[in-house]
């Protein structure tokens, strides 16, 4: 069987595309960037309490007064998480996800059932989109669309469209053929048909196919957070990447609050929009009982009142609020005049610290500096192409070789502020005997024949295994195990804690050498090659768009002492906090900002 | 058959209709033209439905189509309001061509001069009682006002006025068809298509259904295609019925025509359960040689058989039968009404082509079915009319 080189097809088509169609990506990026921020506005910008009741309005309309008590109740526990703003962004994206997939998929799905050619055609499409996983079109999104929400709500779309499709579909071609007969016989033009007989009748299985749609996107919108999409999906990311299992819950929490309110209010819109549900509806109704004060629901007049009635005072309170909402920025050291900077980390821990510090300095210079969190390879991509502004964890020349070999005329290296690091194999220091690499040889039983490491398209990974294992003779003996940092570090704590013997991979600088008394192994063959140090790299046109900034950058050095304050600092403040603390660390260092970002007078 | 003279005077006319479903079903035609029969078709993947078929329906007739299922009396109604495109022929409803039309004069035509009601009622599950009433005048472009009107007065014309404001739901499955007809008679469209539109029904609401139809159509003077796979019903309803099996119109005549000389052996066969005493009338079995003897009880030549049994039992005389100016036109003895009750009925071979189907018998016995209706006395004179003017 020759080899068929459909990979290597469809990365030439996306480059081509990327740079022929560039116009119209940036074109459905604006539209799609409008319709997001819009909804965010209007779902974010009211007090958290305000919105929850406006949200327990629309559920007591739908289902009645518990529901609408424990919506309140819910949505309350998420603003104490301090998730607020990601459950709403997170809620804007499944909305305009949804409404965008349900544009396209109801249109498509009354195509499919009146032409049975288009249904045909139409199956295998729905059914690749349905498994292809999400990642292998996150990239490309990424590509195409830059970092951001649109390349999640992308994928959300073509995600979620095929249920809106299928039961479209279904729900029109379900209708009793003597209806349509009849509508047919009485003269009806074939799309008042549709329009009196077959979508009123299919409506029950379309909404079923609507609360899908917004399942659906919901769950993929989570995946999306961690090609940038921000909302919940970045605090579940972020939370499972720190092995913080307090936050992983709280934000697993909200995500869920927000899945229950959209099943069961989608569920429920049936009742209210279809004649049929109506009919229904007020069929249990007559059924049911119960107290009279749970059953009452507000008619569709009253709750719109009352909606527009929260909407306004929370209008009129963001107004009152707005006047006392400017940033100060010390006169004199505006030198970004509000002009935006992108930053962007993937969750190192020093990459997070150096991050958010320099997120406050350019604050006190008068940027409006947008942190987000990346994986390596969609960050590289994105600085690559101009969507992300810089970001300060390149390892090198080593680790992120790779990247830099692939993007090199497309990046900017604003040089070291930390090095040499070095990489190692480290070992619990209860595990006597062992000091050096070379006393690994023969001693595989001793640690059940594995090596922990991390990400395995981490270069460190690369060189453990071509180069490191075998000049020590290591490689038939010892197995690396590839998970993540996060798993690494579990297991590390997890061994430590039973006294259990065991070796990870593990790199200076690193927190880790702080909170666990550890040994780093000996490499006399120097076979992890030299140390490597750490850049800030910004896009291609970084020193054009932000000369201040570059020249600071070039400047920016910090102390493995400082490092590691900071890191504590940030560890210590918690998930959600870390910019408060890198504040708090900034401000416990006095001249420090001056020093880094040196205004000229 | 269809002289121009005849375009006038018919309301309703069908002309060797064909329906074929599969594949080439214009050369399928050509073969069944040829003498193809039905199953060397089948052999070849295509369905022959309805073969050949022509009759006419005079305005304010009931034209009854009766057949067991599979016998393509639902395809034929669905070829006279253009649901399907019949293969081959034409169907003409007051001189105009329907399956010459385009798409949306079709669709004027059914708005306004056919209207349908179905075998399981196809009320529309989402409207009430009076929006699925109104729903013909709806597609017409009547104002809500009129409609809502028009639409309730036809809901009390088929019985079920004050059920306005409830849902099809809610209704027995008698309430419904009546909801059914109601809608198909708002529309005041000339022609009703009627697709065994009693036959979901239990007996007793049937036949209180047929009677309201037949009520109805006294004031209405509706022209109805009306469906049937039950030979009791053809009876009771039909001025003329049509027999179909396998795709083709094997008999075409008057209910006696069909009892008492059924064209052949399969129509004798349908007929054997069928109540000879309330379809056969006095004028089709009397003597006509014998003379009448005085004082003996006088009834009129409409008369179902069933109704001499009291006066020949009281006495030894035979009835006298009297025409339709009442003058003496025969009589009915025990032994005559004994024998027509008993007697087999003969077969008369009819040759196969249409036209004959439906001249092949006797103007004389041009009586439709006896309904027992005191309303009814008028059908059998509509009846003759009609069938003399085909044939002038």
């Amino acid at each position: 069987m020759p080899r068929i080189h459909l990979g290597s097809w469809a990365e030439s088509a996306v480059s081509w595309l990327q740079t022929h169609l560039s116009w119209l990506f940036d074109a459905i990026n604006t539209v799609l960037t409008g319709m997001y921020d819009g909804v965010n506005a209007v779902l974010g910008g009211p007090d958290p309490l305000l919105m929850a009741g406006i949200l327990a309005v629309v559920a007591w309309w739908l289902r009645g007064l518990l529901p609408a008590v424990l919506t309140f109740a819910g949505f309350a526990l998420v603003d104490s998480f301090g998730l607020w703003e990601a459950a709403m962004a997170t809620l804007s994206l499944v909305l305009v996800a949804s409404l965008i997939t349900l544009l396209v998929a109801v249109p498509l799905g009354i195509w499919a059932a009146r032409s049975s050619k288009v249904s045909g055609v139409l199956r295998p499409a729905l059914d690749v989109m349905q498994t292809m996983p999400a990642f292998v079109y996150l990239i490309p999104g990424v590509m195409f669309f830059s970092i951001g929400p649109i390349p999640g709500l992308i994928a959300t779309v073509v995600f979620s469209m095929p249920p809106g499709v299928r039961m479209t579909e279904l729900g029109i071609r379900q209708v009793d053929g003597e209806l349509v007969e009849a509508a047919t016989a009485f003269g009806t033009t074939p799309r008042d048909t549709l329009t009196r007989v077959q979508l009123p009748l299919a409506l029950p299985t379309i909404m079923a196919g609507v609360n899908q749609v917004i399942m659906l996107a919901l769950s993929m919108v989570v995946i999306a957070g961690m090609a940038g999409a921000g909302g919940l999906g970045e605090a579940v990311y972020a939370a499972v990447t720190k092995v913080d299992i307090g936050g992983g819950v709280e934000s697993g929490l909200a995500v869920v609050v927000l899945a229950i309110y959209l099943d069961r209010m989608t569920g429920a819109l049936n009742q209210r929009v279809s004649p049929l549900g109506r009919r229904a509806a007020a069929k249990a109704a007559a059924a049911a009982r119960g107290l009279a004060v749970l059953r009452y629901r507000p008619g569709t007049a009253v709750a719109t009142v009352g909606v527009v009635v929260l909407a306004l005072v929370a209008g009129g309170m963001n107004l009152a609020r707005s006047g006392d909402d400017r940033q100060s920025v010390a006169a004199g050291a505006n030198i970004g005049q509000g002009r935006g900077i992108k930053l962007g980390y993937f969750p190192w821990d020093e990459a997070v610290a150096t991050t958010y510090l320099w997120q406050n300095i350019l604050e006190d210079r008068g940027y409006k500096p947008d942190v987000k969190q990346l994986d390596p390879g969609p960050l590289y991509t994105a600085l690559a192409q101009g969507q992300m502004d810089v970001q300060f964890d390149a390892w090198l020349p080593t680790t992120h070789k790779q990247y830099m070999d692939r993007y090199r005329d497309k990046l900017t290296d604003l040089g070291a502020w930390y090095g040499p690091t070095s990489l190692e194999l480290s070992v619990p220091d209860y595990v006597k005997g062992v000091d050096s690499l070379e006393d690994l040889k023969g001693k595989s039983g001793l640690f059940g024949g594995k090596i922990v490491g991390i990400e395995s398209s981490a270069g460190m990974m690369g060189t453990l295994n071509d180069k490191v294992l075998k000049e020590y003779g290591l490689d038939g003996e010892y197995k690396v195990v590839s998970s993540s940092t996060s798993s690494m570090l579990a297991d590390l704590d997890r061994a430590i804690k039973k006294k259990e013997p065991i070796v990870t991979t593990l790199w200076s600088p690193h927190w880790a050498y702080g909170k666990h008394q550890l040994k780093k192994l000996k490499d006399p063959k120097g076979a992890w090659g030299k140390g490597e140090e750490i850049h800030a790299v910004g896009k291609k046109d970084f020193g054009k768009d932000f000369p201040e900034v570059t020249a600071w950058l070039k400047d920016f050095k910090l102390s493995e002492k400082d490092l590691a304050s900071l890191e504590v600092a940030i560890q210590d403040g918690g998930k959600g906090k870390e910019k408060a603390s890198a504040r708090g660390w900034l401000d416990a260092h006095p001249g420090l900002a001056d020093k880094l970002a040196p205004v000229s007078h | 058959m269809s002289s121009t003279r005849e375009v006038y005077v018919s309301r309703l006319q069908a002309e060797h209709l064909y329906k074929v479903f599969g594949r080439r079903p214009e050369a399928a035609v050509q073969r069944l033209e040829g003498g193809a029969d039905r199953d060397e078709l089948r052999a070849d993947g295509t369905t022959a439905a309805v073969i050949d078929a022509s009759f006419e329906v005079e305005a304010g007739q009931i034209f009854v189509v009766m057949g067991l299922s599979g016998s393509g009396k639902s395809t034929l109604l669905r070829m006279l309001n253009g649901l399907l495109e019949p293969t081959a022929g034409r169907v003409l409803f007051d001189g105009q061509d329907l399956t010459a039309l385009a798409p949306r004069d079709l669709r004027a035509v059914r708005s306004r001069k056919i209207s349908m009601v179905f075998q399981h009622f196809a009320l529309f599950p989402h409207r009430s009682v009076l929006e699925n009433a109104a729903y013909g005048l709806e597609v017409q472009g009547v104002p809500r006002a009129e409609r809502q009107e028009r639409a309730a007065e036809a809901l009390e014309l088929a019985g079920l006025g004050g059920w306005e404001t409830s849902w099809p739901d809610q209704l027995s499955g008698g309430m419904q068809q009546r909801v059914g007809l109601a809608r198909a008679l708002a529309t005041d469209a000339d022609l009703l298509l009627m697709d065994e539109s009693f036959s979901a029904l239990d007996p007793l609401i049937r036949r209180d259904m047929q009677d309201q139809l037949l009520d109805l159509q006294t004031r209405l003077k509706k022209t109805i295609v009306f469906i049937t796979h039950d030979l009791n019903e053809a009876m009771r309803l039909g001025d003329r019925i049509a027999v179909m099996r396998d795709g083709r119109i094997v008999q075409n005549g008057t209910a006696e025509d069909i009892l008492v000389r059924p064209a052949n052996d399969y129509v004798a066969s349908f007929i054997q359960d069928v109540d000879r005493s309330r379809v056969l009338t006095a004028g089709s079995i009397m003597n006509t040689q014998a003379g009448a003897p005085d004082g003996a009880a006088t009834v009129p030549a409409a008369t179902p058989v069933a109704e001499l049994f009291t006066p020949l039992a009281r006495s030894t005389d035979p009835v006298t039968v009297t025409d339709e100016q009442g003058e003496p036109a025969g009589v009915v003895t025990r032994d005559l009404l004994l024998a027509a009750l008993g007697e087999e009925p003969e077969v008369v071979p009819a040759p196969r082509t249409p036209g004959a189907a439906e001249t092949g018998k006797s103007p004389a016995a041009g009586k439709p079915a006896e309904t027992g209706e005191p309303a009814e006395g008028a059908t059998p004179a509509r009846a003759d009319e009609a069938e003399v003017s085909a044939r002038a």
